[in-house]
């Protein structure tokens, strides 16, 4: 296998040709980058990961809520086959109206993550091409069990 | 699940989750005579919410919970867990233990891998006898795991800062007793099962899953290696021990459910090797740094990858400060397997008979994709 590629030279890299398509890169451990897009920029920035960084490999996705804030992100992970480190791809939400464009177009295999964040953070994901509950009933109605406020059985 | 129209000329066979080979989920097959044209994928019947459980639960706490998500494979996902709370916590961990966790994480994974390949016996149809073999082996690991840690299921061995229990007197002995008997029980297995022709008519060039699909698809664990891609965390983020053990990463290239049962049975033989060299070479020390069960995280977020019997488990934790993580994100192999699954009958050709071997190739685990 060739030599791998370091979480430094790809930062450069990455600032000097697409630093202005993304909000900002970050390094937050040894082998973990942070990218957070611009909501606009959402897959165009992902297909740039992909075609050109060969971040190829979708490791899952998830969101996280900050109600204090009025916010939630989004947040991918990713892999490339050649890299020592992996990156998380985020976007940030309005808590109000969450909604961000699928990345199943770029990654298809983030289907399943995409469908569990919708049922369990209310985001909804446009143009994901089945956005049915994953893992809850289809009759849930308890709203959103991973939301800060999910009171949980019996107090909704 | 809200299930989707079905086409014209087409059948829907509900498939689980009580049949026998299904496990706890329902699969939906549309099919056309005897080829499937189309795997849909039921899942949540054991969906417990361990992510929410693991808010509302101090660090510490948060390893009996996170224990539950494969009960056949606990140890190596509580190492996830746990080495994602370290990092939160800033503990070290003394390198006896290191090498304790190894121990226990490669029984773990034998024994994972011993319960796919019994049930990979079982859906050929043709070898029963073999799941009876496995399941009678694997109480050799299972009595291994009663003497270090006093329990054989779900043992909660690890904790942020080490393991609970050291050897026992004379426990060396034990695995390099337990290594040698295994590895006799494996050449049977070869013989009576991976060489024999019945075998090989079920499972060769059966659910082809080329390489560049696999990366696509994120398949991961024996599902990717068995496509011929050398990815195994243990050798991309070596926790644990496994920077100062001697193994190799196993991969074969024929991308079939044959290879796939071949990576798990190489697997078995390397996990053998480490065992037995744990046992000869395991340094002299303590086995943990203690720390405040109350004990606060400070701001931040931190990010494991470890290797399970299935594959890359990735456990991402957020903390604030407070005694409970914010947020603990998991993302489990088996969850990933399975969308791999689903696109098999696209990308291969799959019969209904095939489905039970093919499904048992990719070894999913819904305790874990379900959390």
């Amino acid at each position: 296998m060739s030599e791998k590629i370091s979480l430094s030279d790809f930062i450069t890299s990455f600032n000097e040709n697409h630093g202005k398509i993304v909000e900002s890169v970050e390094v937050f451990e040894d082998t973990r980058a942070s990218i957070k897009a611009k909501k606009r920029n959402v897959v165009k920035a992902a297909k740039v990961l992909r075609d050109e960084y060969g971040f190829v490999i979708p490791i899952g996705g998830g969101a996280i809520d900050y109600p204090e804030e009025k916010k939630m992100e989004m947040n991918y992970y990713l892999n490339n086959p050649d890299s020592d480190f992996i990156i998380v791809y985020r976007v940030e939400l309005s808590r109000t109206r969450p909604t961000l464009p699928s990345l199943t177009e770029v990654w298809e295999a983030m289907s399943f993550h995409e469908r569990e964040t919708h049922e369990m953070f209310g985001i909804n994901f446009k143009d994901h091409p089945n956005l049915v509950p994953l893992l809850l009933p289809p009759d849930w109605k308890g709203g959103y069990p991973l939301r800060k406020d999910f009171k949980g059985e019996g107090k909704r | 699940m809200s299930e989707p129209k079905i086409e014209s000329d087409i059948m829907r066979i509900s498939w689980g989750p009580q049949h026998p080979m299904s496990g706890q989920t329902r699969i939906l097959l549309d099919t056309d005579g005897e080829k499937v044209h189309r795997i849909i994928a039921d899942l949540g019947f054991t969906h417990r919410g361990i992510e929410k459980v693991l808010e509302n639960r101090t660090i510490l706490g948060g390893i009996i919970p996170i224990d539950r998500m494969a009960m056949v494979d606990t140890a190596n996902i509580s190492i996830g867990y746990v080495t994602a709370a370290e990092k939160a916590l800033g503990i070290e961990v003394p390198e006896r233990a290191q090498w304790i966790r190894s121990l226990v994480c490669e029984m773990s994974r034998i024994n994972s891998h011993l319960y796919a390949f019994g049930l990979q016996a079982e859906a050929t149809g043709y070898f029963p006898a073999v799941f009876i073999w496995t399941t009678v082996d694997r109480e050799v690991l299972l009595d291994l795991f009663e003497e270090l840690t006093g329990a054989r299921w779900s043992f909660n061995h690890f904790l942020p800062g080490g393991v609970h229990k050291d050897f026992t007197e004379g426990f060396s002995d034990k695995i390099i007793e337990a290594v040698h008997y295994l590895r006799n029980r494996f050449k049977d297995y070869w013989t009576a099962m991976v060489e024999n022709p019945m075998f090989e008519m079920r499972c060769d060039g059966v659910a082809i899953l080329e390489p560049k699909d696999a990366l696509r698809l994120g398949a991961t664990g024996p599902v990717i290696r068995g496509s011929g891609i050398p990815i195994d965390m243990r050798n991309e983020e070596p926790y644990a021990a496994y920077g100062d053990l001697d193994w190799e990463i196993i991969t074969e290239d024929a991308c079939d459910v044959m290879a796939r049962t071949k990576v798990r049975f190489h697997e078995i033989g390397q996990s053998l090797n480490m065992m037995e060299q744990i046992a000869k070479e395991i340094p002299e020390g303590e086995i943990k740094t203690r720390f405040s069960p109350f004990a606060r995280a400070p701001e931040g977020e931190h990010i494991s990858r470890v290797e399970n019997g299935r594959g890359e488990m990735a456990t991402h934790i957020w903390t604030n400060g407070t005694t409970n993580p914010y947020r603990v994100k998991i993302l489990p192999p088996s969850l990933r397997n399975m969308y791999v699954f689903e696109r098999l009958a696209e990308l291969s050709h799959i019969t209904v008979a095939d489905i039970p071997v093919v499904i048992n190739s990719i070894d999913p685990w819904y305790l874990d994709s379900d959390r």
